[in-house]
């Protein structure tokens, strides 16, 4: 649906977007991570025909956005970093000139209008003039504005930027809603949305992309070894060693504790090594009761910072 | 590209600017129909539209200010540029919407020749003349104004600025008749244009090579003209500023003669105006 092959964008000696290729595939819901200043909106801003490549290209179901802008403008619904909002006008207003430059004319404008004003939930708020909106309807409205004429594709540039969590959770649902039938790239630095949200994650950093999987295999790539974290009632010099005679364990760390008559060990177990159990058997007959017990898998947060601070190809 | 005229149309009248426009021009309209019709009993209503044209002067930077400035400045210009129309229409779009609201204006004063036909003779041909070359010379004006706002992010940069090159092509005419019209200076004013021509040929495309090409051809055509023909040089200062002298196509229409190359005039000269906001659009998008 979407193809992007070798893709640059120099602003004078600035490397913005660094000859990225990437693809999405109908259906998928792509997020594109990245610290700020990485070059996902200016990637963004390319793919919807907003500004010029330096080099390379970007198909839209296969029509070059820079060769046949319209066609491909007309497939695609932009929610940009700041909403192009008119403040002057009122919400109503506002999609109906969405409309009329979309080209979507007639019976078909009033009942697209309704339907997308119900979805994103901005109907009560119709007949008031956006400068008066709250950040958060103001966004809502943005995105009502990306979804008129049905465009096949939905590029949202963090769309819940200044929304509460009630209203995040309520947009997330309706992105994770509109993937059935939509291609969607959206961008976050947020990473919850991310996984919550998307099927495949691209991250990028200084204009290239360094990593690009599920947010699950992201986790499994990097996270080779599986730690634990435990909190176990006993003294800490008996407890460590009774873990450490166990086999599988590489090593075993108190952390200190955080409850009375109680210590908080983290444990490494060798590479495809399931100690829970044996784990739990030991400290069963030992009678050191395992009060919490939880893996630590590398967060997107940890193959984030990871992948951006060393710049590690990750495949 | 029918909906951004409307959309321009509309946002004149939901802020305080169509109103600012349209009642400067109708006070000062109505003041001189009053002074020079009514008060000196004269049926000439030609005088009263050549009178008020420093009126444009003021009230052109009000209209034209934020047309491109403050698209860019809310960045909602992100929303008309990946919405699937041309870069053409946009700024046809919102050239024709100002346009309008001065169509909107003049309609308004049709009531003063009607006023003056229960009086007097009126002679129609005349005033419609008038009303023609009036709107056109207003409509040149608001070009530029386009042309300048989409320059600058900023409302007030883009209002003096356009209202600084309005009186500049005002006074052009005076400007002329004191610059010097010998051969040396129609010369250097010549190498001055090649060499302008060719620095901005350089700056575009950052060819040393062709760009000192143009401007070699360029000295070359200008001794070859010195050879061959050097009376083109004779004043050749004013005529080329001359281009740019609105006000003195205007003439014509203020003494109720109607002629057709002051409306041509007029059109391409809008024209260029909204042909220069395309391409610093499209620059825009390239850097």
């Amino acid at each position: 649906m979407i193809q992007v092959e070798n893709l640059t964008k120099i602003y004078g000696q600035h490397v913005a977007v660094d000859s990225i290729n990437f693809k999405v595939e109908p259906g998928e819901i792509l997020g594109f991570l990245g610290p700020n200043g990485a070059g996902k909106s200016t990637t963004m801003n390319i793919l919807t025909g907003y500004i010029s490549a330096t080099g390379g290209r970007a198909l839209i179901n296969g029509i070059d956005i820079l060769e046949e802008p319209e066609e491909a403008k007309r497939m695609i619904g932009y929610l940009p970093e700041f909403p192009p909002l008119y403040g002057d006008m009122t919400v109503t207003e506002y999609l109906d000139f969405v409309s009329d430059i979309k080209n979507i004319k007639g019976a078909d404008k009033k009942k697209s209008m309704e339907k997308i004003m119900d979805l994103v939930k901005i109907s009560d708020v119709r007949g008031r003039l956006i400068k008066n909106l709250s950040k958060g309807y103001k966004q809502r409205v943005g995105l009502a504005q990306a979804l008129i004429g049905n465009p096949r594709v939905l590029i949202l540039d963090e769309p819940t930027v200044g929304l509460d969590p009630k209203q995040i959770i309520e947009i997330r649902n309706l992105i994770k809603q509109l993937g059935k039938d939509h291609t969607i790239i959206l961008s976050s630095h947020i990473l919850p949305e991310v996984s919550a949200v998307c099927e495949r994650v691209i991250i990028i950093n200084k204009g290239k992309i360094v990593a690009s999987d599920t947010p699950e295999n992201l986790s499994k790539g990097l996270g080779n070894s599986s730690k634990l974290s435990l909190r176990i009632a006993g003294q800490e010099k008996q407890v460590l060693r009774a873990i450490q005679e166990l086999q599988g364990v590489k090593y075993a760390e108190a952390q200190g504790v955080r409850e009375p008559g109680t210590i908080d060990v983290i444990v490494e177990a060798d590479p495809n090594v399931d100690i829970r159990k044996p784990l739990f058997n030991a400290m069963s007959r030992a009678s050191y009761p395992i009060l919490m017990m939880k893996s630590m898998d590398m967060t997107l947060e940890d193959i984030f910072l990871q992948v951006t601070t060393q710049e590690k190809e990750v495949q | 590209m029918l909906a951004i005229i409307k959309k321009e149309f509309l946002t004149y009248f939901k802020s305080m600017t169509g109103y600012i426009f349209m009642a400067s021009l109708l006070f000062f309209v109505g003041l001189f129909f009053v002074m020079s019709n009514l008060l000196s009993l004269s049926p000439d209503y030609n005088t009263v539209l050549s009178n008020i044209t420093f009126v444009f002067l003021l009230v052109v930077p009000i209209l034209t200010m934020r047309l491109m400035a403050e698209e860019t400045r809310q960045k909602t210009d992100q929303l008309l540029l990946t919405s699937p129309v041309s870069l053409t229409e946009i700024v046809m779009g919102k050239y024709l919407g100002a346009v309008s609201v001065l169509f909107l204006t003049l309609a308004i004063t049709w009531i003063y020749p009607i006023i003056l036909s229960t009086m007097g003779s009126v002679t129609w041909s005349e005033v419609i003349g008038g009303y023609i070359g009036f709107f056109l010379f207003g409509s040149a004006l608001i070009a530029v104004g386009l042309f300048i706002s989409s320059i600058t992010d900023n409302q007030v940069i883009a209002a003096v600025a356009t209202f600084t090159t309005l009186l500049l092509l005002w006074f052009i005419d005076s400007i002329i008749g004191n610059l010097p019209t010998d051969r040396i200076a129609g010369m250097i004013f010549a190498g001055v244009l090649a060499a302008a021509v060719a620095f901005i040929f350089y700056m575009a495309t950052r060819n040393l090579f062709v760009s000192g090409g143009i401007l070699l051809v360029g000295i070359l055509a200008i001794a070859a003209g010195y050879i061959f023909k050097p009376a083109i040089y004779n004043g050749l200062i004013g005529k080329v500023l001359s281009w740019f002298s609105l006000l003195s196509r205007y003439e014509d229409f203020s003494l109720g003669i109607f002629s057709i190359s002051p409306i041509i005039y007029y059109i391409s000269f809008s024209g260029v105006f909204v042909f220069l906001t395309v391409r610093m659009l499209e620059k825009k998008r390239w850097s």
